[in-house]
């Protein structure tokens, strides 16, 4: 996988960016409130053991003897069941000649063990807090009060197991993680969906484009958000712009040839003029005045063939551009009465260019063939492989094959009986290669000559 | 048999109007679309050359008229352009053949001879009635391979009574197509040359229709 190329990834960015940030979250959120629920359960725990220890002192008392005597025992069932966890103990704290003892009264639940706890001197009622390790060796949370009555100290002592409190305390942590696990792929999956559902439109943006490029729209189509219309407006304009610029710069040079071929016109008539048959200079303008006319028709064609390649979108269905044609040469040449047969392709492709060059192109190839055609002359196109060939075949004598290079040459005539300027072909050839295409002259199965325009198509 | 030449180049329309008169058609010339459009619906004429780039109203826009009035006269278009795209619109509009600026003076008569021979349904450069050749390509007529001498008012008449043989044409009609627009008419013009005719042609070829006008007798 190419890095370079991840890390300029819109797509990864955002979805690295949301994945960091929703796993710190996670992080954050489940240590906070492990923590918060720890606290939490850990102060109820040890309200609960005051809770005993404060109902263990209110029933302690002396009697007679001076021995410990609690009057209540207190009555939650876990302190009579052995080993359940939960206990109390009283010491005694040696007095003045004296010997301490320790567990003078305690739980039924401690059974025969006894809880040690550190012997300090805390002041009378204040209550201490310890972890001790209790019967079996299990930890104990541990809460102590000194009390003394007259003067003999005790000490009161309630404990209870650790795991009484941690149980919850990992179970809950448990259920916490499983349920920020769950919330954490619901956040992957929404950042993905987000990411991939919001950027769709940069893809269909990108697929607008592709058309474009590949001829099969003009401008980009769709409704797109709001932050990207904008883009795609503009973006459309420098289309639109594109063409204009190319339209202008047709006419112009349409304009151009028309403001120098009226004057040509001129120039040529009054040198052709029957009483000046024999006038030098009159046949000297007029093959310069060809010259330029030729000169001009050569380089208008190419200048306004080069304008347009360069557009993109362009897009020209072939066949009402070759229907066109043939309804010209069909009343300009009715006299010879010629048979047009045009054999369209079903899959009718579109040649990816300029309608004007597909014009020029076709045009000058169904004028040579109707110029030279005895009785018929087929149009045929077919496509394949992203080109289009459109085949142009007469029944008249044909090009022989040495020629045939030749005529492809600007300016050079095979025949000059037949009027024409002899650039049709060169021009269609120059085209032809210029959209990337090629022009192929051969001997056509009707017996004249088949011209093969390969073009590129969409 | 009378053309409407429509050409904004005053130089080039002056050639034109020579060059066509030279072959002995009458020429009417218009300098703009808007006059063009105007006297080619209005007059009788039996061809039109028209330049597509005109100012006020451009050719293609005064032919699309022409032909909306249902005027089906031959027209020959003149593009400077030179571009299939222009051809198309021209043929499409209506046109009947077009030429590319520059031009030959000869290939352009050539076109509207048989431009015209096409609208009067002949197949050939010559007509050929009875006795009669008339020859469009160098405007002379002949009687059983005798040429006749004739004034180009006399060619005129002659030929377009050939292009519309054993038809009735009225004398009004005749002035129409025989002269320019702006030429002072006189009907009473066309019966000297109808016997001037009448006395170089075999007798009985040019009858007279009593109240109508004349008609060239074809089985004869």
């Amino acid at each position: 996988m190419n890095f370079a190329l991840l890390r300029n990834s819109l797509r990864l960015r955002l979805l690295a960016g949301t994945l960091v940030w929703i796993v710190i979250s996670i992080l954050v959120a489940g240590w906070g409130l492990g923590q918060l629920f720890h606290q939490h359960v850990e102060a109820q725990f040890d309200a609960e053991l005051k809770n005993h220890l404060d109902q263990l002192t209110a029933q302690l008392i002396l009697d007679e003897q001076n021995q410990a005597q609690v009057r209540l025992l207190p009555s939650d069932p876990r302190l009579n069941k052995p080993l359940s966890g939960l206990y109390w103990q009283i010491d005694r704290i040696a007095a003045a000649g004296e010997h301490p003892t320790r567990a003078v009264l305690r739980s039924r639940s401690l059974w025969d063990e006894t809880l040690a706890v550190p012997a300090d001197t805390p002041a009378d009622g204040e209550i201490h807090r310890h972890r001790i390790e209790g019967p079996q060796g299990v930890a104990l949370r541990v809460v102590e009060r000194t009390v003394t009555i007259d003067t003999h100290s005790m000490r009161l002592i309630v404990a209870a197991n650790e795991s009484l409190m941690t149980g919850p305390i990992a179970d809950f942590k448990g259920h916490l993680w499983l349920a920020l696990g769950i919330l954490g792929m619901g956040l992957t999956f929404a950042a993905l969906m987000q990411v991939f559902v919001g950027l769709a439109p940069l893809r269909s943006m990108q697929d607008a484009l592709g058309r474009v490029r590949h001829g099969d729209a003009r401008n980009m189509e769709g409704t797109f958000p709001s932050e990207i219309m904008p883009l795609v407006n503009e973006f459309n304009a420098v289309l639109a712009q594109n063409a204009e610029v190319v339209d202008r710069a047709r006419t112009q040079a349409g304009n151009l040839a028309h403001a120098l071929k009226t004057p040509l016109s001129v120039l040529a008539n009054a040198a052709n003029a029957p009483e000046k048959r024999d006038d030098d200079l009159a046949r000297l303008v007029a093959s310069q005045v060809d010259t330029v006319r030729k000169q001009v028709d050569y380089h208008l064609s190419r200048a306004q063939a080069a304008a347009s390649v360069q557009v993109p979108g362009m897009r020209t269905a072939v066949e009402p551009v070759i229907r066109g044609l043939v309804r010209v040469m069909e009343r300009v040449r009715a006299d010879r009465h010629l048979e047009f047969v045009f054999l369209p392709d079903p899959a009718n492709p579109a040649f990816r260019g300029e309608e004007q060059d597909l014009q020029e192109m076709l045009g000058n190839l169904i004028d040579n063939a109707s110029k030279w055609a005895r009785s018929r002359i087929e149009i045929r196109v077919s496509d394949g492989a992203g080109r289009l060939r459109v085949s142009i075949d007469d029944d008249g004598k044909g090009i022989a094959e040495t020629d045939r290079d030749h005529v492809l040459k600007r300016g050079v005539r095979a025949d000059e009986q037949v009027p024409g300027t002899g650039l049709g072909l060169a021009i269609t050839a120059d085209l032809a290669r210029m959209y990337g295409g090629d022009l192929v002259l051969a001997r056509s199965s009707l017996g004249g000559l088949q011209a093969s325009l390969i073009l590129p198509a969409v | 048999m009378r053309i409407l030449v429509v050409e904004d180049e005053p130089t080039l329309a002056t050639q034109l109007a020579e060059g066509i008169q030279s072959v002995g058609y009458v020429v009417d010339v218009a300098h703009n679309g808007v006059d063009g459009h105007f006297m080619g619906e209005s007059e009788p004429y039996d061809a039109i050359v028209l330049d597509i780039g005109l100012p006020q109203m451009d050719g293609i826009t005064v032919l699309k008229k022409w032909r909306a009035a249902g005027r089906t006269l031959p027209v020959l278009i003149l593009t400077a352009r030179d571009t299939w795209r222009e051809k198309v619109a021209g043929i499409d509009a209506g046109a009947d053949d077009y030429l590319t600026k520059p031009f030959h003076m000869e290939e352009l008569l050539a076109r509207l001879r048989a431009l015209i021979r096409r609208a009067g349904g002949h197949a050939s450069t010559e007509l050929v009635c009875g006795p009669l050749t008339l020859d469009t390509r160098s405007s002379r007529a002949s009687v059983d391979g005798t040429a006749l001498t004739l004034t180009s008012h006399e060619y005129r008449v002659l030929a377009y009574l050939m292009h519309h043989p054993g038809e009735i044409v009225s004398r009004a009609e005749l002035t129409e197509h025989i002269y320019a627009q702006d030429f002072d008419r006189d009907s009473n013009t066309v019966e000297v040359f109808i016997a001037r005719l009448r006395k170089k042609l075999p007798p009985g070829l040019i009858e007279t229709v009593r109240g109508l006008g004349y008609r060239l007798n074809k089985a004869q």
